[in-house]
C-alpha cells in the first residue's frame, strides 16, 4: 500500500512537470492579457511568457556567485515534488511543507548574493512566510477535520466538499492566495510590474537561465495553489472536479481582478491584515469545525 | 544492572579524577577515553537491553542515606554561595528545600521500601543514548573550546579542573534521573543537575555570571520544593515512592494524584524553563559554549520534559493538571518563537528556541496520548542533536570571527566553509522539511487536532512561522558569499571538529533513518506503556521525508559553490565605485557602502512587548491550576 503511495507520488510529480509549466505559462498569459483589457491596452500574444522563458535560457550563465543557480535548482525540484505530492493525492499538508522548503531555497538564493537590492527582497519575502504560513497550516487542518484525512484522494470519497463546513477558512485562504500569488497589494518581495522601489527585488541579480528557472517555479506554484482553492470542492461525485476547476479559475481571475485594483501596502498592513484575518476567519472555523 | 551501575558510577569517578589532574595534556587524555568510554556504554547498553523493559532489585538504605547526605551537601553549598554573596532568596529556599527533605526522609518515607530502585525501559534508553552520546560528544569538544577560553582569558585563574568535573558530574545525575525509579534517588539526581547548572553558569563570576546563576538556582530550587511537596503527597496518599507504581496508581485514580502530579508537573516546567521561568536558560548563556550545549540543549532541560513525559499516562486521565501543562507548553512554545525573531545573539536565538521546542514537548506530554507521545520523542531526540550542533558550531564560529552575533557571520560561508555548511545544516533540521524536527511538529500537529486541542492548533501554526521567519534570515546570513576569501577554519582544535562531525553524522543517520528509529524504538515502547497506537503520519510520507533529507544533505555538502557561472559584479543602482565592497557612488558624490541587516522588528516581537503578557499568562495558568487541584482534593474529603 505504501509502495504505491510512493510510485504515485513519483508518476504525479513527472506529470506534474510536464502539465504544470504548460498549463502556468498559459494562465499568465491569460493574466497579462485580462490585466492589458482591464488597463485599456490590447496586451502581449497569449504565449508571450513562454516566448520570455525560451529567451532568457538562450543567454549566457551570469552569476553573482557559485551558489545562486543550485539554489534556485532545489526550489524549482521541490516546487515540482510538491505538485507531484499534491495531484498524486497525497497529504495536503506534506505539500504545504514541500512548497515551503522550495520557498526557503528561494529565499537563500536571494541572501547568498549579497546584493542590497536582493537581501531586501529576501527579507519581504520571509516576511511574507510568516504573513501567510498559519493560514495555509489552518487550512490544511481544516481540510483534514472537514474531510477526516490529509490526504486529497479522500476528498474524492467523501459525501459533502469540504466547502461545506469550511467556509470562513476559505475566505481566509484567499486573502493569503494573494500574497503567495505575488499579486498587488501584497507583491512586496518582487513584482510582476517593471522597476519597483527595491528594483525587481528577490530576483534582482537572478538572470538568464536562473530567472528562466524562476519563472517556471512561478508557474507551477500557481497550478499548484489553485489546486489547494480546487481541494475545497471536491466530494464522492467525480464531477465534483469539473466544479473545482472552474472556481480554481474564477478564483483565478479574482486574484487578477484585484491586482489591477489595489495600490501595493506596506509590510505592516499585510502582517497585520493577514493576521487577523487567520485569527478570526481561520479560528473560527477550526473552533466550530471542533464542537459541531 | 552493572552497566546502569557503571554509567552512573563511571563518569562520577571520572569527575573526582579530573577535579585532581592539573595537567592540560593529562586531562585531555583522560577526558576523551572517559568520553568515549560512556559514549561507548551507552551504546552497549541499549543494543543489550533493547526491548527488555526491566525493573532491578535494588533497595538499600545505605544509598538512601548517602542520597540525603548529598542534598544537606547541595545545601550547604548553596547556602555558602548565598551567603558570600548576599542572596537571601536563594539561602531560604535551600534551608526550606533541605528541612523538607529531611523531614520527608526521616519522618515520611520511613518504612516504604521501593524494591526496584532502578529501571530500564526503551525511552530511557533513548535517553541514555542522548546523554551517553551527545552528551560525552559535548565533553570533547569542551576540551578544545576551553583551551582557547583559558587562552582568551588569561587573566583569570586556570579553573578548568573544576569545569571538567562539573561536566562529568552531570553526565552521572544525568544517568540517575533516568535510570531511578525510586523517587528519592530520582529527586536527588535533579538536585545534583541543578547545583551542576548553578555552578557552571557561574563559572566565569562575573556579576552578569553571579546574578544569573542565581536566578537559575532560585528557581530551580523553587521546582525542588515542588518536587519535594509531590514526594509528600505520593508517600501520604499512595504509600510508594517507586515512580512506576505511583504512574499506575495515578492512572488508575486522577482524583488522588491531581495535586502530587501537578506538584512534579511545577517542577519539570522549573527545569525545562517554560515560561514563566524561561528567564534562567536566557541568562545560562552567559556560561561558556560547551556548558549551553550541554546543559541547556541537549540534557538537563531534557530532564524536565523526561519526567512530563513520564507522567503522560496521569495527564491522559486527568483533566486539570493536563491543561495547565498544555497551555503553559503552548503559550511557551508560540512567545517564545516570537521574541525569537528580535535577537541577534546567536546563543540567545538558540536559547529562546531551545524554550519553544521544549514547551512543543510539555504540550505533547500535557496531552499525552499515544500519538503525541510519539512526537514528543522525536521532539526530543532532533532537538538534542541539532540543538547541540548549532550550540557547538557557534562556539567555534566564536572563538574564530570573534563574535557570536549573527550579523557579523555575514561572510561566515566564505571564512569557514565547513562550518557553515554545519551549521546550516542544524539549522535545516530545526525547522524545515523533509528534516526530522519538522516531521515531529506535523506529528504533533495531527496529535492536538485529534484531541480537539484548538487553542494548541492556533498557538503552533503561529508560532510555526515564527520559526520559519527567525531560522530563515540565519540561513540567509550563513549563505552570503562573497569574494576575498580568506580561510579562518586552519586552527579550530581536532577535538572540537571531532564532535562537531559526530553530531552531523548523527542529525544525518537520525533524519535519514526516521522511519527505522520510529518502528524499532519509538514505537515498541508507546507500545508497553499505552498498549494501542496508530501513528498520524503514514508509512509513505516518512519515506518521501527521509529520501528529501538525503537530496537535500547531498546538495548542500556536494554541491554548493561549484557552478560554473560566469561572475557578474552585484547591481548597485548607478554609479558603482566598489562593487566587491558594495560601494557605491551617492548623490553628494561621496562614496556610501550599501549594507543590508536582517529584520528583527523589535517593536512587533521585541521582548519587552512579548515577555511581560507570556509571563503572566503562564503564572497565572500555573496559580489557577494549583488553586483548582486544591480545591478538588479539599472537595473530595
Amino acid at each position: 500500500m505504501d509502495g504505491m503511495s510512493i510510485v504515485a507520488v513519483v508518476i504525479g510529480t513527472i506529470a506534474f512537470t510536464v502539465a504544470a509549466p504548460l498549463l502556468g505559462c498559459l494562465l499568465a498569459g491569460i493574466d497579462r492579457k485580462i490585466s492589458a483589457r482591464m488597463q485599456g491596452r490590447v496586451g502581449p500574444p497569449l504565449l508571450q511568457p513562454y516566448y520570455d522563458v525560451r529567451k532568457l535560457l538562450e543567454k549566457d550563465r551570469v552569476s553573482v556567485n557559485a551558489s545562486e543557480g543550485l539554489y534556485i535548482s532545489c526550489a524549482l525540484f521541490f516546487t515540482l515534488l510538491a505538485g507531484g505530492i499534491f495531484f498524486s493525492g497525497g497529504s495536503v499538508l506534506m505539500s504545504v511543507f514541500v512548497i515551503t522548503l522550495a520557498a526557503l531555497f528561494f529565499i537563500v538564493a536571494a541572501y547568498s548574493t549579497r546584493s542590497p537590492y536582493a537581501e531586501v527582497g529576501a527579507n519581504r519575502e520571509i516576511l511574507q512566510v510568516l504573513a501567510y504560513e498559519p493560514m495555509v497550516l489552518l487550512v490544511a487542518v481544516g481540510f483534514y477535520m472537514a474531510i477526516g484525512s490529509f490526504d486529497v484522494a479522500a476528498a474524492l470519497g467523501a459525501p459533502v466538499p469540504a466547502i461545506a463546513t469550511t467556509g470562513l477558512l476559505f475566505i481566509g485562504f484567499l486573502f493569503v492566495l494573494t500574497i503567495k500569488l505575488r499579486k498587488s497589494p501584497f507583491d512586496l518581495s518582487y513584482s510582476h510590474h517593471a522597476h519597483q522601489e527595491i528594483v525587481k527585488g528577490i530576483t534582482t541579480e537572478m538572470s538568464g537561465p536562473t530567472l528562466a528557472k524562476v519563472e517556471v517555479m512561478h508557474w507551477c506554484e500557481n497550478v499548484l495553489f489553485l489546486g489547494w482553492v480546487g481541494m475545497f470542492f471536491l466530494w464522492a461525485n467525480p464531477l465534483s472536479i469539473l466544479a473545482a476547476v472552474a472556481v480554481a479559475l474564477f478564483v483565478y481571475f479574482l486574484e487578477i481582478v484585484i491586482d489591477n485594483n489595489f495600490a501595493r501596502v506596506k509590510w505592516q498592513a499585510m502582517l497585520k491584515w493577514s493576521w487577523l484575518v487567520t485569527i478570526i476567519a481561520g479560528g473560527i472555523n477550526i473552533v466550530l469545525l471542533t464542537y459541531l | 544492572m552493572g552497566m546502569i551501575g557503571f554509567l552512573i558510577l563511571f563518569p562520577l569517578v571520572v569527575a573526582l579524577v579530573l577535579l585532581c589532574v592539573k595537567n592540560n595534556q593529562a586531562r585531555n587524555v583522560i577526558a576523551s577515553i572517559a568520553a568515549a568510554t560512556i559514549a561507548f556504554a551507552s551504546i552497549a547498553l541499549t543494543v543489550v537491553y533493547f526491548g527488555k523493559d526491566s525493573f532491578i532489585s535494588l533497595s538499600s538504605p545505605v544509598i538512601d542515606y548517602i542520597c540525603s547526605a548529598i542534598g544537606i551537601i547541595i545545601a550547604i553549598c548553596i547556602l555558602v554561595y548565598a551567603v558570600r554573596y548576599r542572596n537571601i532568596l536563594a539561602g531560604v529556599l535551600a534551608l526550606v528545600q533541605v528541612a523538607a527533605a529531611l523531614v520527608f526522609e526521616f519522618g515520611f518515607s520511613h518504612g516504604i521500601a521501593v524494591a526496584s530502585g532502578l529501571y530500564l525501559d526503551s525511552l530511557s534508553l533513548l535517553m541514555a543514548l542522548v546523554i551517553g552520546v551527545i552528551g560525552s560528544g559535548i565533553c570533547l569538544y569542551a576540551l578544545g573550546y576551553m583551551e582557547d577560553f583559558q587562552a582568551e582569558h588569561a587573566d583569570a585563574p586556570d579553573r578548568r579542573p573544576v569545569f571538567f568535573a562539573l561536566m562529568f558530574l552531570f553526565l552521572s545525575a544525568m544517568f540517575g534521573v533516568v535510570f531511578s525509579n525510586n523517587m528519592l534517588w530520582l529527586f536527588t539526581a535533579w538536585e545534583i543537575t541543578t547545583i551542576c547548572s548553578f555552578l557552571l553558569i557561574g563559572y566565569t563570576r562575573t556579576d552578569e555570571a553571579i546574578k544569573n546563576a542565581f536566578r537559575q538556582i532560585v528557581m530551580n530550587l523553587l521546582g525542588g520544593i515542588g518536587f519535594t511537596a509531590a514526594l509528600f503527597f505520593i508517600a501520604v496518599n499512595f504509600h510508594t515512592l517507586s515512580f512506576a507504581e505511583f504512574i499506575a496508581a495515578g492512572a488508575a485514580n486522577p482524583g488522588l494524584a491531581t495535586l502530587p502530579v501537578i506538584c512534579l508537573a511545577f517542577a519539570g516546567i522549573t527545569k525545562a524553563a517554560q515560561m514563566p521561568f524561561q528567564s534562567w536558560l536566557l541568562g545560562a548563556m552567559v556560561a561558556p559554549t560547551p556548558t549551553s550545549a550541554l546543559l541547556h540543549s541537549s540534557t538537563m532541560v531534557k530532564a524536565g520534559v523526561f519526567l512530563l513525559v513520564k507522567l503522560a499516562p496521569i495527564f491522559a486521565v486527568s483533566f486539570v493538571p493536563s491543561v495547565m501543562v498544555i497551555l503553559v507548553g503552548g503559550v511557551t512554545f508560540t512567545f517564545c518563537s516570537f521574541m525569537a525573531i528580535s535577537q541577534s545573539n546567536a546563543k540567545r536565538v538558540l536559547a529562546y528556541s531551545t524554550v519553544a521546542n521544549l514547551g512543543l514537548i510539555v504540550a505533547c506530554a500535557g496531552v499525552g496520548t499515544p500519538e503525541a507521545i510519539w512526537a514528543a520523542a522525536f521532539l526530543i531526540i532532533f532537538h538534542a542533536i541539532a540543538k547541540s550542533l548549532l550550540f557547538l558550531c557557534v562556539g567555534t564560529a566564536e572563538h574564530h570571527i570573534g563574535s557570536r552575533d549573527i550579523e557579523d557571520m555575514d561572510l561566515l560561508f566564505e571564512r569557514m566553509p565547513q562550518l557553515a555548511r554545519y551549521m546550516m545544516l542544524g539549522i535545516m533540521c530545526m525547522f524545515i522539511a523533509p528534516f526530522g524536527m519538522l516531521i515531529a511538529k506535523w506529528a504533533t500537529l495531527v496529535s492536538f487536532v485529534d484531541t480537539k486541542q484548538v487553542t494548541l492548533i492556533i498557538l503552533l501554526v503561529f508560532g510555526s512561522a515564527a520559526t520559519f521567519m527567525f531560522w530563515g534570515k540565519w540561513l540567509g546570513k550563513l549563505a552570503g558569499i562573497a569574494g576575498s576569501p580568506e580561510n579562518d577554519e586552519q586552527t579550530v582544535h581536532r577535538s572540537e571538529w571531532v564532535s562537531i562531525l559526530l553530531m552531523v553524522v548523527l542529525v544525518v543517520a537520525c533524519c535519514v533513518g526516521l522511519p527505522f528509529i520510529s518502528l524499532y524504538v519509538i514505537e515498541p515502547y508507546i507500545a508497553t506503556v499505552f498498549g494501542t497506537f496508530s501513528r498520524g503520519i503514514a508509512d509513505g510520507n516518512l519515506v518521501i521525508a527521509s529520501v528529501a533529507t538525503a537530496f537535500v544533505v547531498v546538495v548542500l555538502f556536494a554541491g554548493l559553490g561549484k557552478g560554473k557561472a560566469k561572475k557578474a559584479e552585484v547591481y548597485l543602482s548607478g554609479i558603482s565605485v566598489d562593487n566587491e565592497g558594495r560601494t557605491f557612488s551617492n548623490s553628494l558624490s561621496k562614496e556610501t557602502a550599501a549594507t543590508a541587516r536582517n529584520w528583527y522588528m523589535e517593536h512587533i516581537f521585541g521582548e519587552q512587548a512579548i515577555s511581560g503578557i507570556g509571563t503572566v499568562c503562564t503564572a497565572l495558568i500555573i496559580v489557577v491550576a494549583f488553586l483548582a487541584s486544591v480545591a478538588s482534593l479539599l472537595g473530595m474529603f
